[in-house]
Parts: C-alpha cells; structure tokens; sequence
C-alpha cells in the first residue's frame, strides 16, 4: 500500500491508501465522535455518529467506513459535518432514557462525554420512549438494555473475539433488542470485555454495581497473575482497596482484552478469610502476636529443629505458583545460604522423574501469524483463554487446527481434526506422528519407534506439519500426571526440530516461568517436592501453600506437614483449616495487587508490577518478609531496599533448570488414566474467594468425567462421587480416562 | 487633555468627598433601625442558604439516589458518600455525611443535585453537640459531621418550610 496525501480540516496527512479514514482522523489526534467503531471489531457503520464531509460526495459519510484515496479533501468541523452529527445524536438519543444519575456508566459514558459537544439542551421528542425489559445474563454482567443505543459491538466481539455469538439483535427498527440468544445467560470466558466495549450504561459490571463512580478511583498499571500470559490491567482503587479491574492495552501481550479470571478474581481480595495477624501455635492453641515475635518464634524453630543439629539438608521450601519472581528468588536464595537444596514448586506434578521439559519459541503475538497449530492435551480456552484468542485470530486469517485430546472439548474455532485418544495412546500417537515426519523427509528411523505403526491419523498429523511453513505444537496441561509425560514432551520436540515447527509449552500455570527463572529448583543434592514429602524433613517454609488445593499427593502432604516434630514456617494471605492444623507459625502475607513484583511470560518477558494497594491489617509483602526472615538468620548479601533490586539480581543470574529425562518411552499401557485438574476460575487461592466467578457456569465446573466403559470397569454411575468429585458419564472423553476439573479441595488424589 | 483638567479640578474640590459626607449627613437624620434579636427577626430570602436537609418523596422514599453528583461539584470536598445496591434493587446511600465545618454554604449541591433531594433550608440558628462525628445524637443536634439519618430528620421536620421555599423561588428560576 502507497503513502498517499489527504487533506483535513485543511492540513496535508499522510496515510496509506485504503485505510480508513477514522484510523487516519486517530492517529493524528483529530476527534470524530463514534460509537459502533473499535479498533480491534470489525466496521459496522450502523452508529451514523462519525458522520464528515467528503469533498465531492453529495452526502456526509461516514469516517468508520470511508476508504482514503489520493487527494482526498475531508472537514469532519464544517457546518455540513457538525450538522449531520448533531442531528444522529439527537436520533440517538430519543430512546435513551435520561438516567445518567443511576447510571454505572455516568462519568465514563461515550455517549455522556460525546452528547456534551454534539447534543442539544432541549429535547424536541414528546412521544412516550422504548423501554426493554432486561434478562439475567449471569453472575458478572449486569444489563439495563433500555440505555442499548444498538451500536452492535458486544454482538460483534462475541461473534469475533469471544467466538460464541451469545448476543444478538433480533426485531427491527423500533422493536430491536439485543439480548442474549440463550436463557442460561453468558458463558463466555472473556465476557467481562462486553464490559468495557459497551460505550453506554447497557452492559456494567455487577460486582461492581452502584458501589462508585469513574472518577472516585486511582488507576495503577498492574499485572494479572493467573496465568502465562501476564495480561496488562489497571486496578481501579479507592480508599486502600482494588475496585474494579478493567483491560490496558498492550498489543503484544494481550491485545485490548482480558480473561474474566482476571477481571474479577479481585473480589477475593476483601473475603473474610483473609489471613490478617502473625500467629505462632503455643502447646497447641494458636496465639496471635506481633510481627518480632511470630519471627523470632519461627527463627527459634527452624534453630532447634534444622540449625543447631546441623542438618540444614533436612529444611526444604515449597511455593505456590502464583508468587512473584522476587518471592522466588529470596526464598530459594535463603535455603542456598543456609545450605540446603531442598526447593520446588511444581506441587501439582504427579511423577517428578517424568516431568515435562519443553522450551517455548514463539512470540504471544507470533501465535496470529502461525498457518497450522497441533494442540496435545489442552482445554485451550478454558485453561489460557488469551493464547486460545491468538490461536482464534489465526485459524480465522487461515491457519489449520489440529487437535489430540483425551476428552472432546469446546473450541471457539474450527479444527482441522479432533482426535481423541485416551491418555495411555498419547505417547504412542505422537511417536507415530513423529515416525511419519521422519519418513517424510527421509531421515533413519530410530530404533525405539521400530515397533511403532504409522496409522493414517499420524500421516496426515505429520504431513500437516511438514508442509506447514510456520507452525506450533502446542503441549498442554493435561500431559503433566500422564504416564509418559517426560516423553511426550520429548518427542513433541523431536517432532518440532524435524517439521521445522515451533513449540509452545503451556502445560505449566500461573507465573511457574518466574520460578523457573529465578531458580526456584531443586538443585544438585537438593530433593523434589514428592521426594521432599517422604524424605521426613524437620523443618519446612511455605509460600501461599493450600495443600488440599496445590499438591498433587494431597494426602501425602499433609501427613508429612503434619509430623509431631515438624517446624512449618507458612507465609499464607488467606486462612485455611489444614493450613492451621500443620503450621507452627502463620505470616500473614499480601495477595495479588498488594505487593510489587515481577510476573514471567510464556515468552520469557518479564513484566514488573508496583503494588496497588497495600496489604490489608498485619499483612506484608511476602518478600519483605522473606528479607527480613533473612536478615534474622543473619544471611550475607539481603541488602534489598525495594524489590525492584530484587529482580535486577535475578536478572543477572544464570538460570538453573530442571535436571530432566532425555528417555523416550513409547509403550501402551492398559489402565485406567486420571487427568486431574482444577476447574478453571479455581487454580489459585484468589480466584477461589472470588465469589462472583464461582457464582458463573464455568466457575461450577466439578465434575469427573468418563465414558461408559470407563464407569462400568471403575464400577461408578452418574452422579456417584469419583474421588470426591461426582462423575458425570461422557461418551466424549476416550476410553480408560477420568477427566477430572474439581473446583473445591479434594483429599484423595492417586 | 480636556479631561485631564476636569479631572484636576474634581481632585482639588474634594468633590467625592463632599458627595460622601452627603450621604453620612442624611442617615443622621433618618430613622434608626434595631432588630431585637432573637426576640426578632428580619425577613429571609427563599434563596437563603443554610443548614442542609435530605428531602423524601410524599410517599416516604427517600429522594437520594447517591448519584454522587454533590459530591463531586463541592468545592470543598464537604460531602462524602457511599453507596450500594438495596434489597429492592435500587442504588441507595449508606453513608452520607457532611462535614459543616468544611462546608462553605455555596449551594452547588443543590444546583447539581437531580432529584431535589439534597437542600439548603432557611435554618441557620444551631450548635454543634457532642464528639466530631456526631455520634452522641442528642435530639436534633449533631456534630461537625452530619449524617444521613440526621439530614433526613432536618429534612422530616421542615418539609413544609423547603417546599414553601421552593414554590416562592420557582418563578425565577
């Protein structure tokens, strides 16, 4: 596209021919007013609002959906274009009704701030207004469909962003309504955006309802820490706490939108649960104390039990996933000091000799440029809604989907093919996939898939990839407890290296890629969490650990937790019940948005993030508190003023890695195979308190899936309780697999 | 050129002097006036603005709809408002206090209130009792703060009173 010269308002622009001419009036800091027009949907033109004159055209036209072409003179100021706007807002608003007082959107209002310059002060219109009466669309939106002026976006970003048309207008003129199709309300994982699209009151947020106004809050850039994408946000806040969350722009990270797990989770920030006091246990009752105190108990602990028998290999430190960088690196920084090696975060991995190794080597905003994708064991949208968009985006613009799952899922996309295979045959497809890739390109054939068959299915999987110039195998969360998890993600990297694919590794969660960094490892003699429960160690420090929640041998972790003489050190931000029973010291520690930070990408990005609010009560940044624990233990080299230093001596570091299996075992086994996963708005504490999000459909998710021959050999019927959680009867999941999405804490994982 | 002479001459005559001890000579002469207050007193403006009120509808409801407008347009942040969603679905104040101390008597709340809810009336003879926060809520007095429940009972007992005040301002307004 040529550089081309337009003139407006008189001044000479420059822009690209066929551009729109509402981009170009943007990019130069001209205003239109607007409605119906975003950047990110498609053009709709239905608003009228951004009406200019066109020199030569009879009539106004609208900028949304004018195309520049050279030499084209344009006045979006003249009496033409400020007539023909006028008269559409005066149309615009004879129907909306006049209640901008009670209105949520009053004070932030497109259509507030653009009838201030374009409406009249009086209304000519005496005939009675349109009234629609509102359906309940679920937990988080909340509707006043009078105030709809019909601009379509919400309509336009279910059907392109959300990829479910949930809304849509139905009647015509003065009988159109947009409402949502289906009785059960909003399902969207990404239906908060609806929010922020609405340019009028017709969509707010109802956790938010009545509770401020716009300009009550102070805005703070922050970052969403619920999963690999770090998605950009302001936390609204006022007087101390986090309000409301509303999407920052970022294109390279997460466009203009963001998941409703991160939208509204902050809602847990005020539960009642929250942990707010030190509290040390005396003889076995819970005492509340100050901050020295609670320190000095825990220093006198880890003392007796660890330090004065000197046997500091038997201290170990767990975390949560959802702890910053700075969290991380402190805490594995003071077990190095004090010479143990004893450090891990991945609670939730079954088997530690198998786990999953994989680098990803593509860019978020890559994603949308890939022609073909192969997924493995991922309920995409549900688990990493932002990476799922991206994907959408390019499967729209072209791109093939392949899929292998255990279970049939939801996609918002077309998929090339959907092969569900049970989590036992996972392995063995992929070395047939790879098999079929190495014949493609006539390399030799190893001699561990010499008994591997080539089946059709792994042909046209193989020959998908081969002959795709830029595509991604993605390797997702279910892998992580199969079996042969190791080598399944050792042949998706075989298979990768040999088709010329990039890889994608989202089987990891929340900001697992900062611990990583920050060497959050078991080092050298150091042992693995699983290896850590039953290697009867004297002391323990816990960073936002709830076992029944993060482990995956639940039961095994609070036994060993749970051992007479045991010191357990738990920096926790929320109460729980075994939490209590196993520790001998609480710290009250801040929550998302409380502390500053840094959260890791899937790409490596490191984005850092100031605190919003301060921590509520007694509670403290876990990483001050982590400085200060070091400080007592008189560790050398703790001189941290704020975090930010923190991060720039993580970033100075060397990584540590995993050690990992390099074996490839490509055997079928015959048993029954247990995904165990928790539902989606309940992978870490804060969502969990969240009540609005546990109140949506997805946030109800508990269920263990099987088919019917799988139930009949497990001897389970509908509704009975699986381990814990009931068991729905699913001819979509393959056979010998329990799918498993448990949305409350559950005691018996095998 | 001109003026400037004139202006001399003026200067020289002390003439805006002699215009003013005019006026000084006249009063001497004029009928004195003394309000005995506060046995009497002299007539208010409808406009006149003093303590504030919460007005209900006749039917009982309060007016209020924490629309936050007041509180937004008070030049010295005087108001200071919380609300919620009611029981019933409506968008209702918890919490709506004016600090008197802060407040500077400007009307602006009025003016930018929707729904005539919060008012000026003519009352302007009372006392500050009790702590800051008006807590110990003698009847019908109050602290520097004034709350909700207490702007609600100003506005119960003279009704009558801000609606009279409104009727006579309404033909300029």
């Amino acid at each position: 596209m040529a550089d081309i010269e337009i003139e407006i308002d008189g001044n000479i622009v420059n822009a690209k021919a066929g551009e729109m001419l509402i981009a170009v009036t943007d990019r130069e800091g001209i205003s239109v007013p607007r409605f119906c027009y975003h950047k990110k949907l498609s053009i709709a033109a239905n608003c009228r609002m951004c009406l200019v004159d066109v020199e030569g055209a009879p009539k106004p036209q609208p900028a949304c959906s004018t195309p520049i072409a050279d030499g084209m003179k344009i006045h979006t100021q003249n009496e033409k274009a400020k007539a023909s706007q006028k008269a559409v807002m005066e149309f615009l608003l004879i129907n909306h009704p006049l209640d901008c007082p009670i209105c949520d959107q009053g004070g932030e209002c497109e259509l507030q701030d653009v009838a201030m310059d374009y409406g009249s002060d009086v209304s000519r219109f005496t005939e009675g207004k349109r009234i629609v009466v509102d359906s309940d669309i679920g937990a988080l939106i909340q509707t006043d469909m009078t105030r709809c002026i019909h601009c379509t976006r919400c309509v336009r970003f279910g059907v392109e962003i959300a990829g479910i048309m949930e809304m849509g207008g139905t009647g015509r003129g003065e009988d159109m309504k947009i409402e949502p199709f289906l009785s059960e309300g909003i399902q969207s994982e990404l239906s908060g955006n609806m929010i922020d699209v609405c340019p009028v009151g017709a969509l707010t947020s109802k956790p938010f309802r009545y509770e401020l106004r716009s300009w009550q809050m102070n805005a703070v850039s922050n970052i969403a820490r619920h999963d690999l994408v770090g998605s950009n946000i302001y936390t609204q806040t006022y007087k101390g706490k986090v309000k409301r969350i509303v999407a920052k722009d970022n294109d390279s990270v997460n466009e203009t939108w963001i998941s409703d797990r991160d939208r509204f989770s902050y809602e847990g920030l005020s539960h009642v649960n929250r942990l707010l006091t030190p509290q040390i246990k005396v003889e076995g009752t819970w005492k509340e104390v100050e901050w020295n105190v609670a320190l000095d108990f825990a220093i006198r602990g880890l003392a007796n039990n660890v330090f004065n028998t000197h046997q500091s290999d038997k201290l170990g430190a767990l975390a949560s996933n959802t702890a910053t960088l700075e969290e991380f690196y402190l805490l594995q920084k003071i077990l190095r000091e004090v010479g143990s090696e004893n450090i891990d975060h991945r609670l939730n991995v079954k088997d530690l000799d198998h786990a999953i190794s994989l680098e990803s080597n593509i860019k978020l905003a890559g994603l949308e440029g890939i022609d073909h994708a192969l997924v493995i064991g991922s309920n995409l949208r549900l688990e990493q809604p932002m990476i799922s968009h991206r994907l959408r985006k390019a499967n729209l613009s072209g791109a093939s989907i392949d899929v292998i799952n255990a279970m049939a899922f939801d996609f918002n996309y077309r998929l090339n093919s959907e092969n569900i295979i049970s989590p036992s045959q996972t392995a063995a497809t992929l070395a047939g996939v790879l098999k079929s890739v190495l014949q493609n390109t006539n390399i030799e054939v190893p001699d561990y898939l010499a008994q591997i068959e080539v089946s059709d299915i792994t042909t046209q999987l193989a020959e998908k990839l081969s002959q795709s110039d830029n595509s991604v195998i993605v390797l997702g969360e279910h892998i992580i407890n199969n079996p042969q998890a190791s080598s399944i993600a050792n042949l998706v990297g075989e298979i990768a290296q040999y088709s010329n694919s990039t890889t994608l590794n989202v089987s990891a969660t929340a900001n697992s890629m900062a611990a990583n960094m920050a060497g959050f490892v078991p080092g050298k003699d150091g042992l693995d969490v699983n290896a850590m429960l039953t290697a009867d160690l004297k002391a323990y420090i816990l960073l936002d650990v709830y076992p029944q929640y993060d482990f995956h041998h639940s039961i095994q972790a609070v036994e060993a937790l749970s051992n007479d003489d045991t010191f357990v050190i738990s920096l926790n931000s929320f109460k729980d019940d075994i939490v209590s029973e196993y520790s001998d010291v609480l710290l009250p520690i801040a929550s998302f948005y409380e502390t500053s930070g840094s959260h890791v990408n899937i790409e490596g990005k490191i984005q850092s993030f100031a605190a919003a609010v301060n921590a509520p009560s007694d509670a403290k940044p876990a990483w001050k508190v982590l400085k200060v624990l070091a400080d007592l233990l008189e560790l050398p080299g703790f001189h941290y003023a704020d975090s930010a230093q923190v991060t720039s001596e993580v970033m100075h570091q060397s990584h540590k890695q995993h050690t990992h299996d390099e074996s490839i075992d490509v055997k079928v086994k015959r048993d029954v195979n247990i995904i165990w996963q928790k539902s989606p708005y309940a992978v870490d504490v804060l969502s969990r308190h969240a009540a609005s999000l546990q109140a949506t459909k997805i946030g109800q998710i508990n269920s263990a899936s099987m088919n019917k021959a799988t139930a009949k050999k497990l001897e389970v019927a509908q509704n009975d309780e699986y381990l814990g959680v009931p068991v729905d009867i699913n001819e979509a999941v393959s056979n010998n697999c329990v799918f498993v999405n448990a949305n409350h804490s559950t005691e018996a994982q095998s | 050129m001109i003026n400037s002479i004139k202006k001399l001459v003026k200067d020289f005559t002390l003439s805006e002097l002699r215009g003013g001890m005019k006026i000084t000579a006249k009063e001497l002469f004029n009928k004195k006036i003394t309000v005995q207050y506060p046995e009497e007193k002299t007539p208010i403006s409808p406009r006149f603005r003093g303590l504030h009120a919460l007005r209900r509808y006749p039917n009982g409801e309060e007016r209020c709809i924490a629309c936050k407008l007041c509180e937004a347009v008070c030049p010295a942040n005087a108001i200071t408002i919380e609300s919620e969603v009611r029981d019933d679905g409506t968008r209702r104040t918890t919490q709506y206090d004016i600090d008197l101390f802060k407040c500077i008597f400007c009307g602006f709340c009025e003016e930018a209130c929707p729904v005539d809810a919060i008012v000026e009336t003519q009352i302007f003879e009372y006392a500050f009792v009790g702590s800051r926060d008006g807590n110990d809520n003698t009847k019908g007095q109050f602290g520097s703060i004034i709350t909700k429940d207490q702007l609600l009972e100003v506005g119960d007992k003279n009704e009558k009173m801000i609606d009279q005040t409104r009727l006579e301002d309404s033909k300029y307004k």
